[in-house]
């Protein structure tokens, strides 16, 4: 078992919480998505990755991001044979899954704005071969799966 | 993070207040859709974020706006590392909603979804004659044996010492990943759809082991396509991620390496540069 700190999970929810506030008022401009209806969704989104941090300081010695976790237990949750599914969708459904999307983006925007300088220490050059790694990676697999998915008949 | 005593501490309110106010303009701006050749562009409102999170920094206007260091100080800079972290799970939570009702399609498509990994296996191919034929030496094969995320970092550093060529050549790979990957995904996410080639084998191409350009690529896929598929784009996409999760490590161990020193080693003495050593 790993160290859990009550202080450390209030910590935690404190930055959730302001994070699910500001995806609301996000999605309502964005999206049109009423703020007082998607409440109750926002805190079963708030819980699960609560639970997902928690998860992560007790079990130190698995090698899950918490992303992972965050992942899993709403995927065990809404799966067609579940009890829990409708439940879970219907709530969970009012938070916009693009609203999600810019808060972190906008945090990841302010955390490397200062690396561009070590970036322009770096050759030109490879940059170019960064983005051809970029290419090469996403339509060697996109080459395959549509062989493939073709061959299974899915597509 | 716990070591503040007050509840609110100034980087924390900064760094949400700047966020607050980044989030209300690229939310304001909206997705736009446009065409470009033959292609259509979808420019979601991360993108606008993540561009107007990198301007506000004190490196770069920051320095020509006099007031804006008040609010976007290097302590929200370095608030806003870890935030990134949190403010993933809410996006973690969703994407289980999405995978979930679609395990019975993603279990049918599972050969596609084992194969297309080894499809990360063709940016050697890609990258590593350009970097060749741009100069570069034995950086080539550390900026070309994958995407160079964290995990491939981990491996190169441990296996060639990050201060390396080999090392620096994954490390600026993983650079310009980390600072242009995500405008550079959710940009090729939708042009990708130009190529003809099914929005589901586009999606399963969009989880390559990061949490922020599989992201950034499926979301503006997700956007671009017919609505009925868009969840089905996004279930793929990060079901795909997770298995990259597992298997890249092994991956890049296993075949990446050896073959992007086999490769080096038959393509340098044709389109290498001789003589100029770029250390």
């Amino acid at each position: 078992m790993g160290d859990l700190k009550m202080s450390k999970v209030l910590e935690q929810l404190k930055l959730l919480i302001l994070t699910g506030i500001i995806i609301l008022i996000g999605q309502r401009i964005g999206f049109g998505n009423e703020i007082v209806a998607s409440i109750p969704g926002m805190i079963i989104v708030i819980i699960i990755s609560q639970v997902a941090l928690i998860l992560k300081a007790m079990f130190p010695k698995v090698k899950l991001p918490t992303f992972a976790y965050a992942t899993i237990i709403p995927f065990l949750l809404s799966m067609p044979f579940m009890p829990t599914a409708d439940w879970i969708l219907s709530t969970t459904g009012n938070v916009q899954f693009l609203g999600t999307t810019t808060p972190i983006l906008a945090f990841a925007g302010l955390s490397v704005g200062s690396k561009l300088g070590v970036l322009k220490k770096l050759s030109w050059r490879i940059v170019i071969v960064a983005f051809a790694a970029f290419i090469g990676t996403f339509f060697g697999s996109a080459i395959i799966a549509q062989i493939v998915l073709s061959i299974q008949g899915i597509i | 993070m716990a070591e503040d005593k007050k509840m609110f501490s100034p980087a924390l309110i900064k760094g949400f207040v700047t966020v607050f106010i980044i989030v209300i303009i690229s939310e304001l701006i909206g997705i736009n859709s446009f065409p470009v050749g033959i292609a259509t562009v979808t420019l979601l409102p991360m993108l606008y974020a993540v561009i107007i999170g990198m301007l506000v920094t004190p490196g770069l206007l920051g320095k020509v706006v006099p007031g804006l260091k008040k609010l976007v100080d290097k302590e929200v800079v370095e608030f806003a590392a870890p935030m990134v972290m949190i403010t993933l799970l809410p996006l973690g939570v969703k994407y289980g909603t999405l995978v979930g009702p679609n395990v019975v399609k993603i279990i049918q498509a599972g050969p596609a979804f084992i194969l297309q990994e080894l499809g990360n296996v063709a940016t050697i191919f890609v990258a590593l004659p350009i970097a060749l034929l741009l100069g570069l030496k034995r950086e080539a094969v550390g900026a070309s044996v994958s995407i160079c995320r964290e995990v491939t970092l981990g491996i190169m550093g441990d296996k060639y010492g990050i201060d390396s060529p080999e090392g620096t050549g994954t490390l600026g790979t993983y650079l310009v990943g980390t600072v242009f990957g995500t405008i550079f995904f959710g940009l090729l996410g939708s042009f990708s759809l130009a190529t003809g080639l099914h929005p589901l084998a586009l999606a399963m191409a969009s989880g390559m082991g990061s949490g922020s350009m599989m992201t950034a690529a499926s979301s503006s896929l997700a956007a671009s396509v017919d609505p009925a598929l868009s969840d089905t784009v996004l279930a793929y996409a990060a079901t795909s991620n997770m298995l990259t999760g597992v298997t890249g490590l092994y991956v890049v161990l296993f075949i990446s390496i050896p073959l992007v020193n086999k490769l080096y080693d038959i393509l340098e003495p044709i389109i290498g540069r001789g003589g100029k050593d770029n250390g």
